[in-house]
């Protein structure tokens, strides 16, 4: 008898765990939104910032009167780093909690985790990290840079301004840096760089013993040609790549290292005095000179009472999700997914840099590029900024995606649409 | 990306486009100048270089570029500071007359330097200047510049930073510069660094092949990687009769290259053994000696890097000059701070655990989640800066070797710490009491050893070490709350691989661990190189189920 | 014999439990599709996939607690047999998308098409079968288990160190896992299924057979697990749990005990992690994290091991803990893991279903209830499980 109560109860408990305690539903004069962010394990080092950063959104919004005269509510929980959880929260949220929208994830991992929640429940997830590109969902926004935003442009920089010959493409072992490496390599033999020119290294994630990666760069920049190291090396494995390289002498001018994933809050726990003339390339930076900017930093100070935290690029890929769904809410007057959808394309809301971004049919945003030297006092000083670039999420540098393209607007209503065989759905066959 | 969207090209502003002139050859033509200028009589004094700073206010990068040049030229010796300024990022030109000067903060205020004189114009708000921006091709311009215009500098190290820049981009044209300085040098080093400068320049020259020949010796007797990258750079371009002679050269250079590259490797092996080591040498007390399986020993690692944060935002802020010494302070903070919370640790948990090892680890690990999320709510998720003295960055050349200043302190670092361990384990009555609890633990009570104040101190002392350890890592690491994580598995191996319960066994082991980590990186990557490590420590620990060094006799039954 | 075998798995609790798990794969598909969404007795789907998803777990747990409750083997890499069950039905999933995937490829998946892998890996042949991809379900798992067993138990490695190498490996896996020369999808792993059995993965009524099916295996597993405990080769089981050496003396062959267990724990495993990856939508390399075993051990711990239903209250338990704080107190879940790990270790050692199965036991036994309090809920353990586990 005992032992049917206590799994009957444990199940119920189970059950009601889940039902009951989410069960807050929302007044009538709030609208909901999800932010999926990881609070904790190991990309809480990089997404708690995002998770302020909503807050603080929300927070000015409903200064401005909300959206639509109601108040934003924003619902935040913990997918805890781990990618099944982030598919279970992105349940809650939609399912539960009636989110109109979700703002979160950070890896590839967990946006292709939620992919499928979000088609099947029919919401939306604005995802503001630079990705590897080759997905278009008909549910999903990218805010974040794809490959042509961030990764040609800033090789394009050191061939023509540095003249750079000999390229090292240093990676941690994960799809993004291998897909933005294979582009890279395509595009740069198309540029006429020999494959012996191109070294390409691979390593795990929190790798922290970079001795004989480092003098293996030396030994491959000492080959007569100018050299620079094109680094897709995930957040944690940067500070002790930067100060071994400090440490082993490698000058910006004599081996330049452009970072596609090193920002102010991973210089944060650097000194970067050693690292000064190193480059990374963004669609934003903290010291980007325009008001708007400005006031964004002024405001998230206040915010997050800290005068020290940093501003960085996927806050402003956050900022442009939430205004561009803002606007698009109010230009729909509901906050019905199918609604929004239809009004947000084509929706232009100021970016940070001084200009605006403009959702793209292919559910990317258009955004200028800027190259930044690192600084002694770990911020960035723009030295290139490109016109506002459309991201492209079918690589024409990859055989297979070179003939898809992606428009979400009607009557096309396609993701990976093939202009070679004029069909939806790939290779169309 | 097809006809569907917008073009997607990325025009460059004008401003920041400008004509494209190759680095190389603008500095051959900057040297060029001043090797006129200094072959005079006197150097040409014609030009003021005062205008010419005035006029990298409203000049994009490339015409900054030259203007370097023609500062350069004026032969002024007087505008090296303020180049050096420009290199480092510190020229402002001023909002309301466009006038550059070199600038140094003063409290919240930036005082003004005139780049030519050097006198003080007064001090400025920082927003009524704007700086003058640098990059890389600027830096490396006026690094050239100042290799020109300091060789015959009255002071030592800088004609022989002077020489090296000449070094790292030789020409025909800086041939005879050299050689007017080299032949007023005296100091041997700078000399010989002079006269290989002279050697690089001299082979791109239209001297003779006997001459070129006799450069050529030279530049292998320099050896090492920046004799490969001269020659290699030379070698399509010199003369058909002295490619044997490079060739040979270069052979000869390689040879020695693959010896130096092996002993290079082992010290890799070692430097990462020695971290191995660090981390894994508390543990080798708590779990080796004590039997507890302890996870938390990685969050212990952690809250010693965090206290060494927290000691050099202290110095930071009351007192700069120390923070040289903020090592050597944060050790004793941290060997307290987590000798403590390992004892708070021991006294409310473990005590309760002895002799059901697997239970503690559960524990541990619960307490290891609890520490974790404690940083993570107090200091925050991101990384802390924690800054390296002077005397932990930069690196020396040793053969054809580089060693790292942090990488050869952690080793003796972590070798004093564990020799430290050793005499107390082995020589003091404190590590006999220790050793005769983990034996026998009810004998040692009837002989009025007070076994828990023992064992609370042991794991206090476990804990404190890994505190230490935690100090040094957080000069090569992140300074995070997963800094723990990422040792925990990585210690636990080379505790078990090196035999539970022998300090010499976690020795050997990480040191070998880290050595055949290194030696398997090249051929088969990091990723698979740790795999097969193990892979390799599975299959030995089969062979060997009780480590390398294993104890014998009856303390392996208790 | 086999029914006499199963015969004497039903017994007492096992059939209540096993009873309830059967009503419960009934009653909570039902409710989930028969009813309207706004009656009170509706189960959503969300709360559908989560319930499945805890099954999955508690048969995760119920796998573990055959080693380590039954066996003495504390293993702490379990998760791996989970992940590599979980992977074989991935890569039976990807195969099923066939020309669906976003480059329409019949061949390859999605992430193998834009790394420009020009064929199929060997070891993705056959996986498009859906008996052969069940087959590798259980034989994956059970082959990895065997052979590292069959090394691991001859050389007599056991206790601390056998945890430690059973560590290695599910780290070593997941290195391995994380490499995208793999062939396994690398960091993202493999996910955006679209069928199974050619019912569509998200359809209701596919997550609802799923649920059934998860509660159905939990319950045939743990009849199987009753099955073995309960047998002569179960006593001789625990027997090696408590004294190894004299088993051995006594002329049983004790590798080959462990082995056996080992084996068939890890084949449940397997199970669990191809009925978790079709509801949860993916599997990846983090599967195989030390973190996530460790944490399956503490499931076990809690419920209490050595008793068949302890590990799956445990896993139940924990997980719909962790779902509730990681959405109310997003900050506070690891303090509340944390402290739950120390608590259980402390206060009940033997887990919730052990400490009442003993107080049961203690108030049956009204004579020697006095003694049973005093010498037992001072959590030492009985002298030869403590020598044991000092070994």
């Amino acid at each position: 008898m005992n032992f049917r109560t206590k799994l009957g109860g444990a199940l119920l408990a189970a059950a009601l765990s889940t039902t009951a305690f989410h069960g807050a539903f929302a007044a009538d004069d709030t609208i909901k939104i999800g932010v999926l962010h990881s609070l904790s394990g190991t990309m809480a080092i990089s997404e708690t910032t995002l998770k302020d950063a909503m807050l603080m959104m929300v927070e000015e919004q409903n200064k401005k009167g909300g959206v639509l005269g109601k108040k934003l509510e924003a619902v935040v929980v913990d997918p805890a780093s781990d990618w099944p959880l982030f598919a279970e929260k992105a349940r809650q949220l939609i399912s539960q909690d009636k989110v109109a929208a979700v703002f979160g994830c950070w890896t590839s991992s967990s946006r292709k985790s939620v992919l499928p929640v979000f088609e099947e429940l029919n919401s939306i997830l604005f995802y503001p990290v630079q990705y590897e590109g080759e997905e278009s969902s008909r549910n999903i926004f990218y805010t974040g840079a794809a490959p042509n935003q961030q990764a040609i442009p800033a090789v394009d920089y050191l061939a023509n301004t540095e003249g750079v010959e000999r390229w090292v493409l240093a990676g941690t072992d994960y799809v993004y840096p291998q897909t933005t490496n294979k582009i890279l390599k395509a595009y740069l033999m198309s540029k006429g760089v020999k494959e012996e020119d191109i070294m390409i290294n691979y390593t795990p994630f929190g790798h922290s013993d970079w001795q004989t990666i480092v003098s293996d760069i030396k030994k491959f920049g000492s080959a007569g040609k100018k050299t620079a190291v094109v680094s897709t090396i995930n957040g944690d494995a940067n500070v002790p790549f930067y100060k071994e390289l400090g440490n082993q002498g490698i000058k910006a001018e004599d081996i330049p290292v452009v970072a596609f994933s090193v920002g102010e809050e991973e210089l944060a726990g650097l000194d970067t005095t050693p690292l000064v003339g190193h480059l990374a390339a963004w669609n934003y930076f903290q010291s980007v000179d325009a008001e708007v900017n400005a006031e964004f930093i002024k405001t998230w100070h206040a915010f997050t009472k800290n005068d020290k935290r940093v501003t960085n690029d996927p806050m402003e890929a956050a900022y442009i999700g939430f205004n561009a769904w803002v606007k698009a809410v109010e230009a729909a007057g509901t906050t019905d997914t199918d609604a929004v959808l239809d009004s947000i394309i084509g929706v232009s809301v100021p970016n940070l840099s001084g200009g605006t971004s403009t959702v793209m049919p292919n559910h990317h945003i258009t955004k200028p590029v800027l190259i930044g030297e690192i600084q002694a006092d770990g911020q960035f000083e723009v030295v290139q900024e490109t016109a506002a670039v459309v991201g492209d999420e079918w690589s024409d540098y990859l055989p297979d995606s070179k003939d898809l393209i992606s428009d979400w607007r009607k009557p096309m209503s396609c993701g990976n649409f093939n202009v070679a065989t004029g069909k939806c759905g790939g290779k169309g066959s | 990306m097809r006809s569907a969207l917008p073009p997607s090209n990325s025009p460059i502003p004008a401003s920041i486009r400008g004509d494209i002139v190759t680095t190389t050859s603008f500095i051959r033509a900057v040297i060029a100048v001043l090797f006129f200028a200094f072959s005079g009589p006197a150097f040409a004094q014609g030009t003021d270089p005062r205008p010419l700073f005035n006029q990298l206010a409203d000049a994009n990068f490339n015409e900054a570029e030259k203007l370097v040049g023609e500062i350069a030229t004026t032969g002024d010796p007087r505008v090296v500071p303020a180049l050096n300024a420009f290199s480092e990022g510190d020229l402002y030109f001023r909002k309301s007359d466009k006038a550059v000067f070199a600038a140094k903060p003063v409290g919240l205020q930036l005082e003004l330097i005139d780049p030519v004189t050097g006198e003080s114009a007064g001090q400025v708000a920082k927003g009524a200047v704007t700086k003058v921006k640098v990059n890389n091709n600027l830096r490396r311009a006026i690094r050239a510049a100042l290799g020109g215009l300091t060789l015959m500098s009255p002071d030592r190290g800088a004609r022989l930073s002077a020489a090296d820049a000449i070094l790292r981009s030789p020409s025909a044209e800086t041939l005879e510069l050299v050689e007017t300085a080299l032949a007023k040098e005296t100091d041997a080093e700078v000399k010989a660094r002079m006269e290989e400068a002279r050697a690089v320049s001299l082979l791109s020259s239209d001297r003779s092949v006997e001459d070129k020949r006799a450069a050529i010796e030279t530049i292998a007797n320099l050896g090492g990687r920046e004799a490969m990258r001269i020659f290699s750079t030379i070698s399509s371009s010199i003369d058909e009769s002295l490619k044997p002679d490079v060739d040979k050269a270069i052979a000869k250079i390689q040879g020695q290259l693959q010896l130096w590259d092996l002993a290079q490797n082992v010290w890799y092996g070692m430097s990462l053994g020695s971290v191995l080591l660090l981390a894994a040498i508390g543990l080798a007390i708590t779990f080796g000696v004590m039997g507890i399986i302890n996870m938390a020993h990685g969050e212990m690692v952690m809250l010693g890097a965090y206290s060494t944060f927290m000691v050099q935002e202290v110095i930071r802020d009351n007192a700069p000059g120390l923070f040289d010494w903020s090592l050597a302070i944060a050790l004793p903070v941290a060997f307290l701070v987590t000798g403590l919370v390992g004892f708070v640790i021991e006294r409310g948990v473990i005590r309760f655990l002895y002799g059901r090892p697997l239970e503690t680890l559960l524990a541990t690990w619960g307490v290891s989640l609890i520490l974790q999320q404690a940083i993570r709510t107090i200091f925050g998720p991101t990384n802390q800066e924690v800054g390296n003295p002077s005397w932990m960055s930069g690196s020396f050349p040793l053969g054809g070797m580089t060693i790292t200043y942090n990488r050869m302190w952690i080793i003796v670092f972590s070798l004093t710490i564990f020799f430290a361990l050793l005499f107390v384990m082995k020589k003091t009555a404190y590590g006999l009491n220790m050793r005769a609890v983990t034996q026998n633990r009810r004998m040692a009570s009837s002989m009025g050893i007070r076994t828990p104040w023992v064992d609370a101190l042991t794991f206090a002392l476990g804990s404190g070490i890994a505190g230490i350890a935690g100090v040094a890592l957080s000069q090569i690491d992140n300074v995070s709350p997963n800094l723990g994580q990422s040792y925990i598995i990585d210690s636990f191996m080379v505790v078990v691989f090196g035999g539970v319960g022998n300090l010499w066994g976690t020795l050997v082991g990480a040191l070998s661990l880290g050595i055949l980590n290194k030696f398997l990186e090249p051929s088969v990557g990091a990723v698979l190189g740790k795999i097969l490590v193990l892979v390799l420590i599975i299959l030995f620990i089969q062979k060997r189920p009780r480590g390398l060094f294993a104890l014998k006799g009856r303390a392996v039954e208790a | 014999m086999i029914t006499g075998f199963i015969l004497r798995a039903l017994e007492g609790k096992i059939v209540v439990a096993v009873g309830i798990l059967l009503a419960v794969a009934i009653i909570v598909p039902a409710l989930n599709l028969l009813t309207p969404p706004d009656s009170a007795l509706h189960i959503p789907t969300y709360a559908m996939a989560l319930m499945g998803k805890y099954l999955c777990y508690a048969l995760l747990a119920l796998a573990l607690d055959l080693v380590w409750g039954y066996c003495g083997i504390l293993s702490l890499g379990h998760g791996a047999f989970f992940a590599l069950g979980g992977y074989a039905m991935g890569m039976y999933l990807m195969r099923q998308i066939g020309s669906r995937g976003v480059y329409g490829n019949p061949d390859l998946p999605d992430f193998m098409v834009f790394l420009n892998w020009k064929e199929l890996p060997w070891f993705w042949y056959g996986f498009d079968m859906f008996p052969f991809a069940m087959a590798m379900v259980l034989i994956v798992p059970g082959l990895l288990a065997f052979v590292f067993g069959w090394f691991a138990f001859r050389s007599r490695v056991n206790g601390v160190y056998l945890s430690i190498i059973t560590q290695a490996m599910t780290y070593a896996l997941m290195l391995a896992f994380f490499r995208n020369d793999m062939g396994f999808g690398g960091n993202n792993g493999l996910t955006d299924f679209k069928d199974i059995l050619g019912f569509q993965v998200q359809a209701g009524g596919t997550r609802a057979v799923l649920f059934a099916m998860s509660a159905i295996m939990l319950a045939l597993c743990l009849i199987v697990a009753s099955a073995i405990t309960r047998s002569k080769f179960g006593k001789v089981l625990v027997g090696v749990r408590d004294a190894e050496s004299r088993v051995r003396f006594l002329g049983f062959r004790v590798e080959n005990i462990k082995l056996f267990t080992f084996v068939v724990s890890a084949m449940f495993a397997g199970i669990a992690g191809a009925l978790f990856v079709p509801q949860v939508g993916i599997i990846n390399p983090g599967e195989f994290a030390p973190a996530n075993s460790i944490e399956v051990v503490v499931w076990t711990a809690v419920g209490g091991r050595g008793t068949l239903i302890g590990p799956i209250i445990g896993a139940i338990l924990v997980n719909a803990g962790k779902s509730y704080f990681t959405g109310a107190f997003p900050e506070f879940w690891l303090f509340a893991l944390g402290g739950l790990f120390i608590a259980v270790t402390l206060f009940l050692p033997k887990g919730i279903v052990g400490t009442i199965q003993h107080g049961w036991n203690a108030r049956k036994a009204l004579k020697a209830a006095a003694d049973a309090e005093k010498g037992r809920d001072a959590g030492a353990l009985p002298a030869a499980q403590q020598a044991q586990a000092a070994e």
